[in-house]
């Protein structure tokens, strides 16, 4: 009988002792944090999610939309309040839109500085095929697409640089991954516009000498160095400007493109310096908020909703000039959502699968940037002024001009990007109404030509600061 | 071998022996079993106490009958053996089943809630939780709704969690059974019926775990209490005996409002829209067809009477050494709604043996085979109940050749949704485990238990073409496994007369594994393709693997004094995979007392009470339910983190590794008493729970790129009072009448709610709701609503209270206030047992006081505008106002009120009070001199009828509206319902055959 308890007692401690090493379960579906950083496939995984954040509709689609319709370029007819109130100047914290914009921002931000504050402590001796250098590209790419995130919440959350010299609140940055514990250090203050400019310049300085100069269809420093020049017009450091986006052309990794054939699905079109990729496989971009945008509300039905056509100034603006390839091959005559027969972009033409890709970065920019830059300096970096707006006006179909002056570049600039989500800056650090003869509403400075914190800052976070404006 | 000695003693002086078994008292004792010792042979003693059994000279024969002290007689020469039995003085040890094992009656100390086998053996029931309605104080259970298969909401002693699921541990023979919810949500949170996997028919008892002294040794997961289910064994020692039991049912629905028909409600539409436009507007004017151009009668296409067949068979027998139970049972079951039925077939087989001295063996297994046609339950386009309700009864449903129509509207035709889509559950379920017992010397028994609940879901969905363009198919396939072990070492150390000591110890390892595959499929050809693969476009939902792990060691130690002071104490270390990693394992304490005052002479003085005992304990228990991985940090991956077809991951949820289980402790104080001779059984106890660390959503600050975090950061308190009354009315020879009668009382209160949570205008933390409020410092739950005053006679204008409870025609949300609670002030439910003669005759209601319900679709039902004023409305609706001094039910169809009359208001909230006759039973046993008529083949014939919810009394304002149902098992959404459909009210006739 002793032998018998023995050998229970015995039994009871060996399988107790295996039982306890079993409670330690491995999810299957997720990627644990403890683990997320232990191979090359989940490094690089971290970084492709940080693209795909980028994906959201919310990011870029709804901005672009936004920016079009709130200045002179579409005439917005769609039917979601969120949108409408947007576009009458009367947005209100609540705003679903612009609250899932700024959730959608600060979680593309953490996903990146999950990889910057921690990838560096990652030894490569305990990852299988990881470099210094893999590491060095994977920080770079992850401060690419922050500093693009932060750049498209400051602009549309704070005054532009021109309201007061960049002294004037931007928004909170944020430079750490939440892991859990106090939540303090995140409810910050929002940083000045010019801090937040030199926080992104930062990181658009380190990605471009960290970035290859060829990354395939990621980014790469050509990307970085074409932000960093549009931050620079922004903040009107025109000789930066000037010499960044000539840094890009003269590169040689990309060429203006021929035609106009780039929009259409064609990431590796030498035009492209950086593109948002949607394509039919994606699958939902987010669990809640929008997908993809462009395809749905710029073009008309069948296909789209019918929402954002050509405003009729903007047909006028081409129609003072005919010819105009950027015109004829790159509209549609239909009827909008009002029922109204008007013009529609063709610049995301993929309304069987949904995934029209998102124009970021591409080379005409860097020629207007250049062109305008050297104007306002008295320079001519890399070329002339009239030859690179010649240039693009070649491309168009029309002919040579003979001389330029910044309205015309302004044009040349309003043809070339209408319907990628420039407008709006561009009006706003020009100090210029954002409606033709717009009132006070939408004049520049105007409280409600940018967006108001969200409300969901404002319940969780005591330290924000909201916008003037009755919000 | 057995068998030539039964032969040889055959040849032996083998006789008849035969007589008469009386009680004490001298009255005849029907059924008592009697066996001739060693052998296997054995009989019962018939309806007069007589019996017959073959034996022989220096036979022993044995007497045993519950709560009668057994009897053994050697055979003599004579052939008559006359016994009469003696009440068992210790009537009360009958034994019951706790937490890993067993212990009188008489000296529990535990609050359990006991239903034995009398209580439900003539209840004939659908599913497995409703022989526990009404019959169990603290124990409410409510049916979500008629819809077959859907779950009910069964709360030990009330809400006692906010985000982690309320609903109680289900353990079946020693098995916690898993209870996730593993099909499509068909409107109605209330998922499917994780008993009803189990036969009523095999259910010998339910105990209902109540406070921490019985729950505390599950742990991790007691904190809502714990219902263990024990499965039919057969008995030692008797006869075989065959039952079967055969019955067909009829069903319709209980309650249905009153709507208007196609011609009333163009009438109303006409008139309406006279008023309002000042000129006579005909239906045909508003497009409604012409008065008696027909229409179609949605509520009643919809219902039908479901005719149902059960057949049920059991064996039970067993000889000195071995007992067994097989179970038989199908089930085919037609619901009142179309569309809705459901076959189950399930087998059972309970064995158990003594192998030597000092081993036993069995094994406990029940198979379950599931097929149910299920329907939307509400709130839902697709639900019967719902769209037949809404849907406008002028919009017709076929053409004239009777092909479906469609409706025009989103609002679908429910006939042909009903007709040609398929929704189908498939579940395979097997609960059941094997065990041995070691006694390897007196006092000390080592069980071991080896478990599995093994259930297979397969969901098919088709609809077709004619309801959704191209078709769509979906297969939702979950398997889920736990397979477990119980090893239990019990030690009884025999020290001496006075003292009784009993420790346990054991050990409890489970691992859950729930696999689910969810694939849908589009662009079908046609609607003769049935299945994913011949869809144009597939795609995966869901494929995902959910594992947990659970381990626990536990101990309990029970000492008596002379039965007369009790004391026990309870600890269990529970270890689980869901836990944090800073708080993987847990403790679980309880501590209990007791004293049997009338074991002291100074009670046996008084000579009125035939027992009384007061107890009283404390201790915690956890409630674990929070998810697969709620503590790590996780990172998405899938098509929603990748980009141009390069995987990646996304930041998904951030790390607590903190985070544990919500932590009840229970203060338990009771009282049993039976008096009068055993006439009247009074119990009483009073409970505080008090439940910490409740997990709590923290909403996160937006710049951490997190929506919101888990903590433990709550706290609530349940406090009530229970009563049990049974008394025995009647006792004669032909008539006896016995009464059972309980009563709970739950008190909640919200201690705590997160630092973060929204704050009302008293500056008070909440969780708020369309149509509930929590609100920290009152209770969970709360009606919060704009308070509707009526109709002015004089102006004919909807009227509602402003905040401050001034007249106003115009509320807003900020007019909202306490209107109501949907928790009764106290609820239970009456038992009468009545037997003449061979009749017996019982019925059981079920009640609920003080409780209001929110019938949130009165909002479409009532007034004139609710989606454009396409849907049908209540016939209450037609009393609008046209002069002064009408008192109305609508307000004046040119009031600026007339459309805002069907906002949210607790115009829709209704007094949910009621008392139910859930169960009416008249059943006929033949009398022996029939049986024997009928050749001796049977031992019992038993005939009846039985009729569930017969019958309710409630309000007038619940006219139509069926009190007992919710559409959700949230705790924060408890008595809302939509269009919920109404319980079944059903009629059966059966027999039940014993030989």
């Amino acid at each position: 009988m002793k032998t018998i308890k023995t050998i229970i007692a015995f039994l009871a401690i060996v399988f107790t002792i295996s039982c306890e090493d079993r409670l330690e379960v491995v999810p299957e579906d997720n990627v644990a944090s403890s683990t997320v950083f232990s191979s090359l496939e989940t490094i690089n995984g971290l970084v492709v999610g940080i693209y795909s954040k980028n994906q959201s509709g919310d990011l870029n689609g709804n901005p672009q939309l936004i920016s079009e319709f709130m200045s002179d370029n579409v005439n917005f007819v769609g039917s979601f309040p969120s949108l409408q109130e947007i576009d009458q100047y009367e947005t209100l914290a609540t705003n679903v839109t612009i609250d899932n914009t700024w959730f959608d921002g600060y979680e593309l931000i953490a996903a990146a500085n999950n990889v910057i504050q921690n990838l560096p402590d990652v030894s490569t001796e305990d990852v299988t095929g990881l470099t210094e250098d893999m590491k060095t590209t994977f920080i770079a790419e992850a401060k690419f697409l922050r500093a693009l995130t932060y750049f498209q919440l400051v602009n549309l959350f704070a005054q532009p640089f021109q309201f007061s010299a960049g002294t004037n609140l931007g928004v909170p940055i944020v430079t750490a991954f939440f892991e859990g514990g106090d939540i303090s250090e995140f409810q910050l203050e929002r940083s000045t516009v010019n801090e937040v400019h030199t926080f992104i310049e930062q990181d658009l300085l380190d990605a471009a000498a960290a970035l290859p100069e060829d990354n395939g269809t990621r980014a790469e420093a050509g990307s970085a160095r074409a932000l960093l020049a549009r931050l620079y017009l922004y903040r009107e450091q025109w000789a930066q400007a000037a010499d960044l986006a000539n840094q890009v052309i003269s590169s040689g990794e990309y060429t203006l493109a021929s035609d106009y054939d780039f929009y259409d699905d064609n990431p590796n079109s030498s035009e492209h310096i950086f593109v948002t990729i949607n394509t039919p496989t994606d699958g939902p971009q987010e669990a809640a908020g929008s997908d993809e945008v462009y395809v749905n509300f710029f073009n008309p039905a069948p296909g789209g909703r019918g929402d954002a056509p050509f405003s009729q100034n903007l047909i006028d603006a081409f129609a003072a000039e005919a010819g105009d390839r950027r015109f004829d091959e790159l509209s549609q005559a239909a009827s909008d959502a009002g029922g109204n027969n008007t013009f529609f972009t063709t610049k995301y033409p993929d309304i069987v699968n949904n995934a029209s890709d998102g124009m970021v970065l591409r080379i005409t920019e860097m020629y207007l940037i250049r062109a305008e830059a050297n104007l306002r300096n008295g320079s001519s970096v890399g070329d002339s002024p009239l030859n690179d707006i010649n240039l693009l006006r070649n491309r168009a179909g029309l002919a040579n001009l003979g001389s330029v002056d910044l309205a015309a570049i302004s044009l040349e600039r309003r043809k070339e990007l209408c319907f990628e989500g420039h407008r709006r800056m561009d009006l706003l650090r020009n100090n210029l109404n954002l409606r033709p003869g717009g009132g006070p509403e939408s004049a520049p400075g105007a409280d409600k030509v940018i967006f108001p914190i969200v409300d969901d800052e404002i319940n969780n976070n005591p330290n924000i600061t909201q916008n003037p404006g009755n919000f | 071998m057995l068998f030539l000695m039964g032969i040889f003693s055959a040849f032996a002086q083998q006789k008849n022996v035969s007589g008469v078994v009386t009680d004490f008292e001298g009255l005849p004792l029907p059924g008592v079993n009697i066996l001739v010792k060693g052998t296997i042979t054995g009989t019962q003693s018939d309806f007069d106490g007589n019996y017959i059994i073959q034996a022989n000279e220096g036979d022993v024969l044995v007497f045993s009958y519950i709560g009668q002290k057994t009897v053994e007689r050697t055979v003599g020469a004579s052939n008559t053996i006359n016994v009469q039995m003696d009440q068992d003085t210790q009537a009360l040890e009958e034994v019951v089943v706790i937490g890993y094992g067993n212990q009188e009656e008489r000296k529990i100390i535990q609050n359990v809630g006991i239903v034995k086998e009398e209580a439900i053996e003539n209840l004939q029931v659908v599913s497995a939780d409703q022989l526990l309605q009404g019959q169990s104080a603290g124990t409410q259970i409510v049916n979500a709704s008629g819809v077959l298969g859907s779950a009910a909401v069964i709360r030990v002693r009330g809400v006692n969690s906010i985000n982690s699921g309320s609903q109680p541990l289900i353990v079946i023979d020693g098995v916690p059974i898993t209870d996730s919810q593993n099909t499509l949500n068909r409107g109605g949170n209330t998922g499917i019926n994780p008993l009803s996997y189990v036969n009523p028919n095999d259910i010998a008892s339910l105990t209902v775990l109540k406070d921490a002294g019985a729950t505390s040794i599950y742990g991790s997961r007691g904190a809502n209490g714990v219902i263990l289910i024990t499965t039919k064994k057969g008995r030692r020692n008797s006869a075989t005996t065959v039952t079967l039991d055969v019955n067909t049912q009829y069903s319709e629905s209980t309650d249905v409002p009153d709507i208007l028909t196609a011609d009333e409600f163009r009438q109303f539409k006409s008139e309406v829209a006279t008023l309002q436009n000042g000129t006579p507007t005909s239906p045909e004017d508003l497009g409604l067809g012409a008065i008696g151009s027909g229409g179609t009668d949605w509520l009643g296409g919809v219902q039908r009477t479901g005719i149902s067949q059960n057949y049920n068979l059991g064996v039970r027998g067993g000889s000195e050494k071995t007992s067994f139970f097989f179970g038989l049972d199908y089930q085919n079951t037609e619901g009142f709604i179309i569309g809705n039925d459901q076959q189950r077939a399930g087998a059972r087989i309970n064995i158990d043996t003594d192998v030597n001295s000092w081993l036993k063996a069995g094994m406990n297994l029940g198979i379950t085979n599931n097929r149910l046609a299920r329907v939307f339950v509400e709130n839902e386009i697709d639900a019967p109940f719902t769209t037949a309700f809404l849907q406008s009864p002028v919009v017709r449903a076929f053409d004239d050749e009777g092909n479906f129509l469609q409706s025009g509207s989103f609002i679908p035709n429910i006939f042909a949704r009903v007709a040609l889509d398929t929704r189908e559950l498939k579940t395979f379920r097997v609960i059941g485990n094997a065990f041995t017992e070691v006694t390897p010397f007196e006092g000390v028994t080592w069980r071991s238990e080896f478990g599995v609940d093994w259930l297979s879901t397969e969901e098919t969905t088709r609809e077709a073409a004619f309801n959704t363009p191209g078709g769509l198919a979906q297969v939702v396939s979950v398997r889920e496994e736990r397979w477990l072990t119980n090893q239990t070492l019990n030690y009884s150390p025999s020290i001496g007369e006075d003292h009784n000591l009993n420790l346990l110890l054991g050990l409890n390892y489970e691992e859950t594994l729930r696999t689910r595959l969810n694939v849908s499929s589009t662009g079908f050809l046609t609607d003769g393709l049935r299945n994913l693969g011949s869809g144009s476009t597939p795609t995966v939902l869901n494929g995902d693997r959910f594992p947990t792990r659970l381990f626990g060691l536990f101990s309990r130690a029970t000492y008596d004094y002379k039965g007369k002071y009790i004391v026990e104490g309870s600890i269990r270390r529970d270890g689980s995979s869901r836990f944090g990693a800073n708080n993987r394992f847990g403790y679980f304490w309880s501590a209990a007392a007791g004293w049997t005052l009338s074991e002291e002479d100074f009670i046996k003085d008084l000579n009125f009470f035939d027992f009384l005992s007061l107890r009283a304990s404390i201790g915690t228990v956890g409630n674990d339910r929070l998810g697969t991985f709620p503590s790590l940090g996780l990172f998405n991956a899938g098509a929603i983190a990748d980009n141009n077809a390069e995987s990646g991951v996304i930041p998904n949820q951030p790390e607590n590794s903190d985070l544990k289980w919500e932590e009840s402790e229970t203060l338990d104080v009771g009282l049993k008493s039976t008096f009068l001779n055993g006439r009247i059984t009074f119990n009483a106890s009073y409970f505080k729970k008090t439940t910490r660390d409740l997990l709590l959503n923290q909403v996160l600050p937006p710049l951490t790129g997190f929506v919101s975090i888990s903590r433990n950061v709550g706290e609530m308190e349940n406090t009530g009072w229970e009563f049990e009354l049974n008394t025995v009315n009647v006792q004669s020879e032909n008539f006896q009448w016995r009464t059972s009668f309980n009563l709970t009382t739950i008190d909640n209160t919200v201690l705590r709610l997160n630092e973060d949570a929204t704050t009302d205008a008293q500056g008070r933390r909440i969780i708020d709701g369309a149509i509930q409020r929590a609100i920290e410092g009152e209770s969970l739950n709360n009606f919060f609503l704009i308070r509707y005053v009526g109709v002015n006679s004089q102006t004919g204008d909807a009227e509602w209270l402003d905040v401050n409870g001034n007249i106003t025609n115009n509320p807003g949300s900020g007019d909202r206030v306490v209107t109501g609670s949907p928790l009764p002030d106290f609820s239970g439910g009456i038992t009468n047992t009545i037997t003449y003669k061979n009749f017996d005759l019982s019925f059981l209601m079920n009640y609920s006081y003080g409780n209001d319900i929110v019938i949130d679709g009165l909002r479409f039902a009532d007034g004139n505008d609710a989606i454009g004023g396409i849907v049908n409305i209540r016939r209450q609706n037609l009393n609008y106002w046209r002069q002064p001094g009408d008192n109305a039910f609508l307000p004046s169809p040119t009031s600026s009120t007339f459309n805002l009359f069907n906002q949210r208001s607790d115009q829709q909230q209704l007094d949910g009070s009621y008392l139910r006759l859930k169960n009416i039973t008249l059943g006929y046993s033949l009398p022996q001199s029939t049986l024997d008529r009928l050749g001796g083949v049977f031992s019992g014939i038993r005939l009846y009828a039985t009729a569930t919810n017969l019958f309710t009394i409630k309000g007038d304002e619940l006219d139509g509206i069926d009190p007992e149902v919710t559409d959700d098992i949230d705790p924060l959404f408890q008595g809302e319902s939509f269009f919920t459909a109404p319980q079944a009210k059903s009629y059966s006739f059966g027999a039940r055959i014993q030989f």
